[in-house]
């Protein structure tokens, strides 16, 4: 969800898409909002002004920083891995 | 149907902050994008987590009274549950109670009447002021009020009348073993005790939101609440004491079926056992965040 909010401000329907989109998973109403609430209120993301009952979200600083680190950390364990497959010869 | 079903969740299930703060996102988000049956599990599934594991800001959002309604209104379904719990162990092993053994002793049997005693004059003072500003209210202005006032009585009544039905029906008949039928019918009084309950909880939460009632009331009810709490962590501490002791218990095999549902004592006492300790948890939370709405 933080990465769908990296390229800009979404509602909570585009960031359903989005996600689909990025991710393969479609994201139900309560996960959504679930999530979006514990994001919020860990202050990672803000809600900006309602523009008729959608209110987008955007990341915070704080959040620009957290889902850096998120992904810098999936990456080194990404290239780990791939480096042993190939030591193993699993891959070419 | 699905959209009205979801919006119904949203509205009638989420807690009451949340609502304040998402409700109209969610309901614009179920207007783009159709509900079906797995997104309606998913909005349930989610009014649930709410409830139990809400985010901290959300509570920002409510009014102290409100939070201190929320506070109360949870403390009551904790303790109506918690002596749900303890009376469902008592009739399923035949009235023996989880504190059988704890009467015989002088100085633990005496505590233990008196944290019941201090629990229930706490229910009561707690809820005296509060009925009284309900009842005034409901007097003055008929409507709804006045309907959910009549609802608890009601479910009390209706409860009495099946008990007297099933002990008439069960009166004169020899003790034997327990018949299917006869597990039945307990398993649905059980039921029905619960729902009885559940009706009174909800019904008394509706109405304390629905009348004005002053903020001294509320702490006041917040204050012996806490009491409550306290007698509910006491009383749990002291079964799970009881349920280690058990098996040493030779007079009362834990292994041994007993009661109406032939269920183990020991399988008996770890089901209220968990249910006690499921509500003093809540109760435990529900009091800190009363307290919080204060500070």
């Amino acid at each position: 969800m933080l990465t769908s909010l990296a390229e800009g401000p979404k509602h909570g329907y585009a960031i359903t898409q989005d996600v689909e989109q990025l991710a393969g998973v479609r994201l139900g109403p309560g996960t959504l909002y679930g999530v979006l609430s514990r994001l919020e209120a860990k202050g990672l993301i803000e809600g900006l002004p309602a523009e008729d009952r959608r209110r987008p979200y955007r990341l915070t600083a704080a959040g620009n920083e957290a889902l850096a680190e998120q992904l810098e950390s999936v990456e080194r364990v990404a290239r780990a891995g791939l480096a042993r497959l190939r030591a193993a010869g699993a891959l070419s | 149907m699905s959209r009205r079903l979801a919006r119904a969740i949203v509205h009638r299930l989420y807690p009451r902050g949340f609502r304040r703060r998402y409700g109209d996102e969610l309901d614009a988000l179920l207007e783009d994008a159709a509900p079906g049956p797995l997104a309606v599990l998913d909005l349930l599934r989610g009014a649930l987590v709410m409830r139990v594991r809400a985010p901290r800001g959300l509570s920002e959002e409510l009014y102290v009274g409100e939070r201190l309604r929320g506070g109360v209104s949870a403390l009551l379904a904790c303790w109506v549950l918690f002596c749900a719990a303890a009376f469902g162990f008592y009739k399923d092993t035949e009235g023996q109670s989880s504190f059988g053994d704890v009467h015989r002793h002088e100085i633990l049997g005496g505590a233990h009447l008196v944290v019941l005693g201090l629990a229930s004059l706490a229910v009561l003072l707690g809820a005296a002021p509060l009925v009284l500003a309900v009842l005034g209210h409901a007097r003055r202005s008929p409507g709804r009020v006045r309907w959910l006032t009549l609802v608890p009585p009601l479910a009390v009544g209706a409860f009495a009348v099946l008990t007297d039905v099933l002990a008439l029906a069960h009166a004169g008949r020899p003790a034997a073993q327990p018949t299917v039928a006869g597990r039945g019918a307990f398993a649905a009084w059980g039921l029905a005790g619960l729902a009885c309950g559940a009706v009174c909880v909800v019904a008394a939460r509706s109405v304390l939101y629905a009348v004005p009632v002053a903020g001294r009331r509320l702490l006041a009810a917040m204050a012996c609440g806490t009491v409550v709490t306290g007698a509910m962590v006491a009383i749990t501490a002291a079964v799970a004491v009881y349920a280690i002791a058990l098996p040493a218990d030779a007079a009362r095999p834990a292994a041994a079926p007993t009661g109406p549902l032939q269920i183990p004592t020991g399988a008996s006492l770890a089901g209220e056992l968990a249910v006690m300790a499921m509500c003093a948890t809540l109760a435990v939370t529900s009091t800190r965040r009363g307290w919080r709405a204060l500070a």
